[in-house]
């Protein structure tokens, strides 16, 4: 089967309303979405015959995505660009796909190769300004470690390894932007909403809404 | 009509499963410019409601009519029911985000009992008053649907109008007298009494309730007719299933593509209200079948269809339906379900066909462990089909078998309790003999025993159902004599049960114990987790009502019930009838197999039992 078939890389959104969806229900739709647009796709072997399909790692419900990556082996060579259109026509808003292309077989998973995770943070007015908010980020960057609690566990983050790129602020709309690189590894990944409600609270400025995008996922090697 | 979303998306963060609240999912109907517009409501959370085929088969419906637009809404679970409180933020439909105040029509399937609780919920929280009679003229009308139907009294008060039977016609009437009615500048009574006119509508403000000396019956010139006789499709064929139904995102329960392939069921089964009320039977053409079930996949891109029915192995061309689908389907990683299966080798040749070499669970009903009480519920099966399956199934590698049962069956005795012990301990025996020792260990055999519910419209109607007391007792013994290794007991919740049997039939009094149980904080009563008996026990107690009585007294066969003036077509006669015969232990054919054993549902509708092939068999 694995020679016969085409390993084709889709780019896609999980955007709007969608953002809410979990990864599991993001990764159920874009299979519909396949079986829907009638390509021919492979199928695992074994006991409970599945799509063959890998999904990059997990967003978080409630975090959006505009460059998110799954690869689906098809058994029959379609353009990618053909493809991109089929699979357009089927999708639900907010779930587009963006781009596609063919990869090597013996190419690492998405998984496994992409290990940044680009992240833009909106906070919608923070009270004492952006370069208040610049400051303590970098005040928490340069502690060197990050201690969260998430459902009565106690996560500690080396923030040297988990925060290659630092984290930068721009002001846009009166909204600031944070932006950072999150490198995900065997402890799990940063939550950037995490960091930034760390550095709200160090600043003494108030909770915010805040909007998380995964705007790009990129393999270590092509750091600029 | 105005978009919620912007008070809307500012909640979700702080929800379980947002998924539930966002609509956008594929297939999804928006038609903003439609001048009349539906919601329709299932009671209670959005991944049981996704499975519901009689509110997608109203969305297809409606969705299709000119002017339209039939847009969901469902409870949203208690934090976000408390965050819209909180927001001032009414309930709303999902398509459009506006509130389901401002649509013309609100319909609420009901598909079971307890979800009485959910009903006040949705009214409230869409700013609807509860009682019917306290609704202004801007108001949607309120209209229910569904299984419950067939005995409307104790959620009565809270609609404007109950359809009994089936929707597919009825609903566009409905609509259309509606629409008539409005665009004449009628008031909301006058709008009642056009509604009432639509064969199959009742309309219970125009009624004056059973009072247990003498049945309902209409108010003095209402117009409104004696009986509400249900509404029945006669041929399935003028309906094609839903093409395109909406594809959830989140984890729905029975997320797969469905299509109906018969409706109705005339095994007979004394205890079976869906047997009684879906009469007579009526097949799909395999044909159509087979052309719905491919186009709704292709159209869905979902990895299931289940071929849905109250018994689909009983449909006279089954086999030739799914070789064409598995034939059709090959090498797509798509599954064929089947919901149960039939007690016999034939059941298995089915369960072959759409396994592909794999070897999932099978399911089977004996219902009763003795032969005695099988035919006193009219379980046309023995013990040794169900051991004759056993053998074939096992020997061709199935492992897993789901058996259900039921307690407190009328006549049941303690060796039946028994007897559903020893009935999985021999077949427990068989599987073993028949499987490679190397394997044994693999076999497991479920059990879930349900407690009887006497249901209205069934020849068990007048019968009184086993006390609290009584159902731990059974249950006890039901444990002691059930063996251990392989087995996986599982019994339901049987205060729920009881709850259920108040429910089933009670009359008009219980709106007013409904009403007082919601606004103690109850609702999503048919979660084991929420229930919660006292808050009902209280307010039975504060009605004056005694529901022990209700659930458990005998009824005598000549007094009037509750729902006598709803009439499902089946004849109080031959259920009574079939009362005396399960007493006896006298059994009573399938009509659909050979003769018409006058139940009298075909002569009084102007039916037919309809059959794709030659015979059933
Ligand atoms: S009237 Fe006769 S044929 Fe029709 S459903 Fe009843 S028993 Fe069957």
């Amino acid at each position: 089967m694995a020679d016969t078939a085409f390993r084709l890389r889709v780019t896609y959104g999980k955007t709007g309303r969608l953002r809410f969806l979990s990864h599991l229900e993001v990764a159920r739709a874009c299979e519909r979405t396949i079986r829907r647009a009638g390509l021919e796709y492979a199928v695992t072997q074994g006991f409970n015959k599945r799509m063959k399909l890998a999904f990059g790692p997990a967003l978080p419900v409630g975090t959006a995505g505009t460059a998110e990556v799954y690869d689906v082996w098809l058994k029959r060579f379609v353009a990618p660009d053909e493809v991109l259109d089929i699979l357009r026509a089927t999708t639900p808003a907010g779930l587009t796909p963006v781009r596609a292309h063919y990869v090597g077989e013996r190419e690492a998973s998405v998984a496994a190769a992409m290990t940044l995770a680009d992240y833009e943070v909106v906070i919608g007015h923070p009270d004492r300004g952006p370069g208040r908010l610049a400051e303590a980020l970098g005040d928490v960057v340069s502690s060197g470690a990050l201690e969260i609690e998430h459902k009565g566990a106690r996560k500690v983050y080396d923030l040297a390894v988990c925060l290659p790129e630092g984290a930068r602020v721009r002001e846009e709309d009166g909204r600031s932007v944070v932006s950072l690189t999150v490198r995900m590894g065997a402890q799990g990944s940063l939550r950037p909403d995490a960091l930034v409600r760390e550095a709200l609270l160090r600043a003494d400025m108030s909770e915010q809404p805040m909007s998380v995008t995964r705007t790009g996922l990129r393999p270590e090697e092509a750091r600029a | 009509m105005s978009d919620l979303w912007a008070r809307v998306e500012p909640l979700l963060a702080a929800v379980e499963r947002p998924a539930r609240y966002i609509d956008s999912e594929f297939g999804a109907v928006h038609r903003t410019d439609a001048a009349y517009r539906v919601a329709l409501l299932y009671p209670d959370t959005y991944e049981l409601g996704m499975a519901n085929q009689a509110i997608a088969i109203l969305y297809d419906r409606l969705n299709g009519l000119e002017g339209v637009a039939a847009e969901r809404a469902y409870v949203p679970w208690k934090d976000m029911g408390d965050a819209m409180r909180a927001a001032g933020v009414p309930l709303f439909t999902l398509e459009s985000v506006t509130a389901v105040s401002s649509c013309d029509l609100f319909g609420i399937t009901m598909p079971y009992e307890l979800t009485c609780t959910n009903i006040c919920e949705a009214l409230d929280l869409a700013g609807i008053a509860v009682r019917a009679e306290d609704r202004a003229e801007g108001d949607p009308i309120v209209i229910g649907g569904g299984p419950c139907a067939f005995n409307p009294e104790p959620v009565a008060d809270f609609f404007d109008a109950i359809l009994v039977g089936e929707g597919e016609d009825a609903i566009v009437e409905i609509v259309e007298a509606h629409r008539a009615a409005k665009a004449a500048g009628l008031d909301r009574a006058a709008v009642l009494t056009s509604l009432a006119a639509v064969p199959g509508v009742y309309v219970p403000a125009l009624y004056e309730p059973a009072d247990g000396t003498v049945a309902a019956r209409p108010r003095e010139g209402s117009g409104a007719p004696a009986e509400v006789v249900k509404r029945v499709v006669a041929d399935l064929g003028s309906h094609r299933a839903p093409v395109c139904p909406v594809v959830p995102f989140m984890d729905v329960i029975h997320d797969r593509a469905n299509v109906e392939v018969l409706r109705g069921c005339t095994r007979g089964c004394r205890f079976c209200q869906a047997g009684m009320i879906y009469r007579p039977v009526r097949e799909r053409t395999s044909d159509d079948i087979v052309r719905d079930a491919l186009e709704q996949l292709r159209c869905t891109g979902q990895e299931e269809l289940s071929l849905t029915s109250l018994s689909t192995t009983d449909h006279s061309e089954i086999s030739d339906v799914l070789r064409r689908l598995s034939a059709a389907l090959r090498g797509r990683a798509v599954t064929v379900s089947l919901p149960s299966l039939r007690l016999d080798s034939f059941g298995v040749d089915m369960a072959r066909l759409v396994s592909e070499g794999s070897r999932g669970g099978l399911t089977f009903a004996p219902e009763a462990g003795t032969q005695r009480l099988r035919d006193v519920i009219n379980k046309n099966i023995t013990e040794e089909n169900l051991l004759g399956t056993v053998r074939v199934a096992f020997g061709e590698g199935w492992r897993r078998l789901k058996l259900y049962f039921m307690i407190g069956l009328p006549t049941e005795t303690d060796d039946d309790v028994r007897g559903i012990g020893e009935l999985v301990s021999r077949v427990l025996a068989i599987a073993r003999e028949v499987t490679p020792p190397a394997e044994r260990g693999g076999i497991r055999i479920a059990v879930s025993v349900s407690t009887f519910v006497p249901k209205a419209h069934t020849p068990f109607q007048w019968e009184g159902q086993l006390t609290l007391a009584e159902v731990q007792d059974r249950q006890r013994l039901l444990r002691e004599t059930m063996p251990r290794k392989g087995v996986d007991l599982h019994w339901h919740d049987s205060e729920i049960s009881f709850l259920e049997g108040t429910l089933a039939r009670g009359g008009r009094g219980l709106s007013r114990v409904i009403e007082r149980v919601w606004r103690a904080g109850g609702g999503f009563d048919a979660w084991t987790e929420v229930f919660a008996l006292s808050r009902w026990t209280g307010a039975f107690e504060a009605e004056g009502i005694d529901p022990v009585g209700l659930a458990s007294a005998a009824r005598a066969v000549d007094a009037p019930l509750p729902w006598d003036h709803i009439s499902s077509g089946v004849s109080k006669a031959y259920l009574a009838v079939e009362r005396s015969r399960a007493l006896k232990g006298v059994v009573t054919p399938d009509c659909s197999f050979g003769d018409c054993t006058a139940c009298g549902v075909c002569p009084s509708l102007g039916v037919d039992v309809v059959l794709a092939g030659e015979s059933r068999g």
